[in-house]
C-alpha cells in the first residue's frame, strides 16, 4: 500500500517531478502535433493534387512523320474510356503555356516577390464546361434532334465530373478559403461578367487562381491581354499572337501553385486563340474507386486506345503516355512520406531526452530518499517493495505526462490552423507562411495508430529509464541509509 | 508464537514480569566492517538475551559498538557470526519478505533523530508501518479502523492538535512522540530506542522518556534502550555495559569478582 500513496506523495512533494512529467508531456505533444501535421500534409497534398490533376491522366504522343498524328479532337478517346465502367468521368483539357499583361501597370519584377514566382507566366487550361459557345450548339443541336437526328454527344460539363475545378469555383473544398471574386454562375463560369463594357468586340472570359488576381491587382470586368506562341498549321512556323480576354472571377484550390498560376478558359477558345493546331493536349480520367482500380486502368486505358489507333506509341518514350496521377507527381509524394518517417526518428529523441529527464530526477531523488529508504527499510519494507516504490514514481511521471501531452496535442493538432493564426496576430509575426507551401492552410490529420505508438513509448520509455535508480534504492544498505544525517 | 504471521491488530495487554518469555536470544553475535582493505571487527562475540516486559539500557562509550549491536537485533545489519532468533525465528535462515514481516510485526524502532518521513503529517507517519504490512485493498478495507487507532494513540500522546501538521510544523518532543507512536503501531514484542532523548532538551527529554517507559511498562514490552544517561539507565531494571566490542557487565548475571 506504502507503494503507490508515498510515490504519489512525493510526486507531488518534489518539484522535480513536475519537470519530469513536463519534459513527457511536450515530449508527447510535440510527437503527436508534428506528426499529424506531416500526416496532413501527405494526405492534403494528395488531395489537392489529385484534385488538379484527376485520377489518371492521357497526355498523347503527336508525332509529326506519317501514322503519328492522332485525332484532333477528343471526343474518341473521351467515348472510348467513358465506356470503361470503372470510369467515373473523362474530359478534355489543352494546357498551353501564356503570359498576361494587363494595360497601364508596369512590368514590376517586384511582384514576383509577392506571388513567390513571375506572374506574368501563366497556364492557360481549356476545360470543357457550359459556355456560350456550347449552348448555342446544344440550341441547334435540339432543333436537329427534333428532327430525328441524332448527333454525338456534347461535352457540356465534362470538367466538373473529373476535376475539382466546380469546388474551387464555389469555396466547397474542404478547408480552402472561398475564393476572393467568385464567378457568379459556377455551372457558368465564363460567361462574361454583367457590369462588363467592351471596348469594342467583347471579349471571351477567363478565370483565374485568386492569388494570381490578388497579385496583379485586378478587377472582375477588366481586359487582360494573353500573349503565348503558336505554331502555323500550315508552314509549321512558331509565331507569336496574343489576344485580349476578360476576368470573370477567380478560383480556390487551396494548392498555392494551381492558385498563382492558372488561368481557365473554355477549351474551344484556347483552341480558337492557338489557331486550332491543337485541340486538346490531356485527357483526364476521374474513377469510381482509385485505391483499387488506378493502377490497372492506367495501363488497361493505354493498351485499349493503342489497339484502337487513338493513341501512337512514342519512339522514344521518356513517360508513359498514361498514368496516375500518383505516377505524375510520384517524386514530391514519395519525398513527403520519407519525410513523415525521418521526422518520427527524430522526434523519438525527444522521448529519449524525457527518459534522461526522469533518469536524472528519480537518481536525485533516491539520493535525496536515503534517510526516508532507511527509515521504511527498519519498519519492514522490502527492498523489492522499494524498487517498486521509485519505479512507481516514474510510472505517475509517465502517466500523467503522457495523458496531458497527449491531451494537448491531439487539441493543438485538430486546432493548429486556429492556433496559428491568433498567435501570428497577436504578435504580428508570420509564423506559417502561407505562400511558400504547397497549401494556404495548415493541414493537420490525427491518426489514432501512430498517437498510440507514441503514448506507449513515452510512457515506456521512462519506466525504462527508472528501473536503474530504482534498483539502487532497493539495493541501499539500510544503515547507510540511517547513518546519512 | 513462534511464527511471525498474523495476529489480532489488538494491543496486547501482557502482564509484565509474569510470563517472561524470551523474545530475543542472541549468541557469539561478530560482526566486522571493512575499512579499506583491512577488516575492523566491531562486535566480538555479544550474548544477549531479551524476555517481555524487561527493560534493559545498554550503556557504553561511543564507539563501543552500542548502535552496532542494536541494529544487529533489528535486523537492520546482519552478523558475521552468531545465531539470533527473533520470537523464535532465526530471521537470517528465513526469506527476505518474512524477515521484513518480523521487523514491521515485532520490533520497534525510536531513533535519536527521530526519522519521520517529511512528507507525511502526523497520523500518515504513525500509520506508515501498517502501510506496509497491507496490500493496498487490504488496507483500503481497514482504513477507517486504522486511523481511528492512529489517532487515538496520538491523542493520548498529546497530540491531538497536531494530527495534521508535517514533521516540520513539530516541535523535537513531538516529533519523538510520533515517531514512538510509529513504534508502536503495530504492537511489536520489542523496542528498540537508541538514545531516544539525546537530541532533547532535559525538560522534553524527560516528558518523552516517561511516555516511552509508561508505555514499555503497560504493554510489556521487551526493551533496549541505548544512553550515555546514568540517571536513564537508574531507572532500568538491567544494565549491558558495552566496552571495546564486548558486554563488560551484565547487571542480571553479574560477573563473579
Amino acid at each position: 500500500m506504502y507503494r503507490s500513496f508515498l510515490s504519489w506523495r512525493y510526486l507531488f512533494a518534489r518539484r522535480t517531478n513536475l519537470i519530469g512529467v513536463m519534459g513527457i508531456l511536450v515530449g508527447v505533444f510535440a510527437l503527436i502535433l508534428i506528426l499529424s501535421i506531416m500526416t496532413g500534409f501527405l494526405a492534403e497534398s494528395r488531395r489537392v493534387v489529385r484534385g488538379s490533376l484527376s485520377d489518371v491522366l492521357i497526355v498523347p504522343y503527336q508525332g509529326d512523320g506519317p501514322g503519328t498524328t492522332i485525332a484532333a479532337d477528343p471526343g474518341a478517346i473521351l467515348s472510348t474510356v467513358r465506356a470503361d465502367p470503372r470510369v467515373a468521368g473523362a474530359t478534355g483539357q489543352l494546357v498551353w503555356g501564356g503570359m498576361i499583361t494587363v494595360e497601364g501597370k508596369k512590368l514590376d519584377p517586384a511582384m514576383s516577390s509577392k506571388l513567390g514566382q513571375n506572374p506574368l507566366v501563366v497556364q492557360l487550361v481549356g476545360v470543357d464546361v457550359a459556355s456560350v459557345y456550347r449552348l448555342a450548339w446544344s440550341q441547334v443541336r435540339a432543333i436537329v434532334a427534333a428532327v430525328g437526328i441524332r448527333l454525338p454527344q456534347l461535352d457540356f460539363q465534362d470538367e466538373y465530373s473529373a476535376t475539382d475545378l466546380l469546388p474551387a469555383l464555389t469555396g466547397a473544398l474542404p478547408r480552402v478559403d472561398d475564393p476572393r471574386a467568385k464567378v457568379k454562375n459556377p455551372l457558368f463560369p465564363f460567361a462574361r461578367p454583367e457590369r462588363y463594357r467592351p471596348r469594342g468586340r467583347p471579349k471571351a472570359a477567363v478565370v483565374l487562381g485568386d492569388q494570381l488576381f490578388d497579385g496583379l491587382e485586378l478587377r472582375v470586368g477588366q481586359e487582360i491581354q494573353i500573349g503565348t506562341i503558336v505554331q502555323d498549321p500550315v508552314t509549321g512556323k512558331w509565331e507569336l499572337s496574343n489576344r485580349e480576354f476578360v476576368v470573370a472571377g477567380t478560383f480556390r484550390s487551396g494548392e498555392n501553385e494551381s492558385d498563382q498560376s492558372l488561368v481557365y478558359l473554355d477549351r474551344r477558345e484556347l483552341a480558337d486563340f492557338l489557331g486550332g493546331f491543337r485541340q486538346y493536349t490531356h485527357v483526364l480520367l476521374r474513377l469510381h474507386d482509385y485505391e483499387r482500380d488506378g493502377r490497372v486502368v492506367a495501363a488497361e486505358v493505354y493498351e485499349t486506345l493503342l489497339e484502337r489507333g487513338l493513341l501512337v506509341e512514342n519512339p522514344s518514350p521518356r513517360f508513359p503516355q498514361v498514368r496516375t496521377w500518383e505516377q505524375f507527381r510520384g517524386n514530391t509524394l514519395g519525398a513527403i512520406k520519407n519525410e513523415r518517417v525521418l521526422m518520427a526518428i527524430m522526434l523519438s529523441l525527444v522521448l529519449l531526452v524525457a527518459g534522461f529527464t526522469i533518469f536524472a530526477i528519480l537518481s536525485m531523488m533516491v539520493t535525496e530518499k536515503r534517510r526516508d529508504i532507511g527509515v521504511l527499510l527498519a519498519l519492514g519494507a522490502t527492498p523489492r517493495g522499494l524498487l517498486d516504490l521509485f519505479l512507481m514514481v516514474a510510472f505517475w511521471d509517465a502517466l500523467l505526462g503522457t495523458i496531458f501531452g497527449t491531451l494537448l496535442g491531439v487539441w493543438a493538432a485538430l486546432e493548429i490552423d486556429n492556433i496559428e493564426r491568433s498567435l501570428s496576430s497577436a504578435f504580428g509575426v508570420q509564423i506559417f507562411d502561407r505562400s511558400v507551401y504547397l497549401f494556404d492552410y495548415i493541414p493537420a490529420i490525427v491518426e489514432p495508430i501512430p498517437v498510440a505508438m507514441i503514448v506507449a513509448g513515452a510512457f515506456l520509455c521512462p519506466l525504462l529509464f527508472s528501473t536503474y535508480p530504482a534498483w539502487r534504492a532497493a539495493r541501499l544498505d539500510p544503515l547507510e541509509a540511517l547513518r546519512y544525517e | 508464537m513462534s511464527s511471525p504471521g498474523t495476529r489480532p491488530a489488538q494491543p496486547k495487554e501482557r502482564v509484565a514480569a509474569k510470563s517472561r518469555a524470551r523474545v530475543l536470544e542472541a549468541s557469539g553475535i561478530r560482526r566486522a566492517f571493512s575499512v579499506g582493505d583491512r577488516s575492523l571487527e566491531i562486535l566480538h562475540g555479544i550474548d544477549v538475551d531479551l524476555s517481555e516486559g524487561e527493560r534493559v539500557a545498554l550503556v557504553g562509550a561511543s564507539g563501543a559498538g552500542k548502535s552496532t549491536l542494536l541494529h544487529v537485533l533489528g535486523l537492520l545489519d546482519r552478523p558475521d557470526e552468531g545465531a539470533l532468533r527473533i520470537a523464535g525465528v532465526d530471521p537470517w535462515r528465513v526469506p527476505v519478505t518474512d524477515r521484513a514481516r518480523l521487523r514491521n510485526r515485532e520490533i520497534g524502532f525510536v531513533f535519536q533523530f527521530y526519522h519521520l518521513l517529511p512528507e507525511l503529517d502526523a497520523v500518515e507517519n504513525t500509520l506508515l508501518p501498517a502501510m506496509i504490512d497491507r496490500s493496498t485493498w487490504g488496507y483500503l478495507s481497514e482504513r477507517r479502523a486504522l486511523r481511528e487507532r492512529a489517532v487515538a494513540a496520538l491523542e493520548r500522546f498529546g497530540l491531538g492538535e497536531r494530527l495534521k501538521h508535517r514533521p516540520a510544523q513539530l516541535s523535537g518532543g513531538e516529533r519523538q512522540r510520533v515517531a514512538i507512536a510509529r513504534a508502536l503501531f503495530q504492537d511489536p514484542r520489542i523496542l528498540l530506542a537508541d538514545e531516544p532523548t539525546g537530541n532533547l532538551d532535559t525538560a522534553t527529554g524527560e516528558t518523552v522518556l516517561e511516555l516511552l517507559l509508561g508505555e514499555q511498562e503497560r504493554r510489556g514490552l521487551a526493551m533496549i534502550l541505548v544512553t550515555h544517561d546514568s540517571r536513564l539507565s537508574a531507572l532500568c531494571q538491567r544494565v549491558l555495559t558495552m566496552e571495546d566490542g564486548v558486554i563488560q557487565a551484565d547487571s542480571a548475571h553479574p560477573i563473579p569478582l
